[in-house]
């Protein structure tokens, strides 16, 4: 069990290193934000599940909550962050871009 | 292994570091915070696995919630950065 968890907590570290390497590596904004908003909290949740493996019930209950409040919540920042930047930058590049017509056809934004 | 561990979160953090300090743009430094607060996040979770200690782990639950709100209200200053005030807000204006 012990070397289950090791390797769990290693995987994570390889995980957390894509995403960085693809934060540095791709040229376009959209491109960063999808490194490094999706493989983040993958790799928080594999380790937080190796390190409970060795914890045991005390640990692994916060480290549960921990895990779950980030792998929830850090996709829908990053994607209020690609929003912003499609309203703020000209994204010309982009192949297929079904946000701008939706975005002319709706009502002002209130909030 | 938690030698090894913590220094892959290291690099991982140095990464976003430099992401931090040459981005492009606001939004970039935002999301290279991210990625070094969850790189924290990791390492702490790997420092309790190793020493047994859970006192540190509420830390984790605390700084969770504390970067989504920061993500957040950064999208939206960002979102409003290059509005006026007093102009209209429809996202034609906004994108413009």
């Amino acid at each position: 069990m012990t070397v289950f968890a090791d390797i769990l907590i290693l995987f994570g570290g390889l995980i957390a290193l894509l995403s960085a390497i693809g934060l540095l590596r791709f040229s376009t904004p959209y491109a960063r934000f999808h490194a490094a908003g999706k493989a983040s909290p993958i790799a928080l949740m594999v380790v937080a599940l190796g390190a409970s493996l060795k914890l045991g019930a005390a640990g692994a209950a916060l480290l549960a909550i921990a895990a779950t409040a980030m792998i929830l919540t850090l996709p829908v920042g990053v994607h209020l962050l690609f929003r912003a930047v499609h309203r703020t930058t000209e994204s010309s590049h982009l192949v297929v871009d079904e946000l701008a017509p939706a975005e002319a056809a709706a009502e002002p934004p209130t909030v | 292994m938690a030698t090894a561990a913590i220094v892959l979160f290291v690099i991982a953090g140095l990464g976003g570091t430099y992401r931090l300090l040459a981005g492009p743009s606001l939004a970039d430094r935002i999301i290279a915070l991210d990625v070094l607060l969850i790189s924290f996040m990791c390492a702490l979770a790997v420092n309790a696995a190793d020493t047994g200690n859970t006192n540190n782990l509420i830390m984790l639950v605390v700084l969770a919630i504390i970067g989504f709100t920061a993500t957040v209200a950064a999208a939206r200053f960002l979102q409003y950065e290059h509005t006026q005030p007093g102009q209209a807000t429809s996202p034609k204006d906004i994108s413009s």
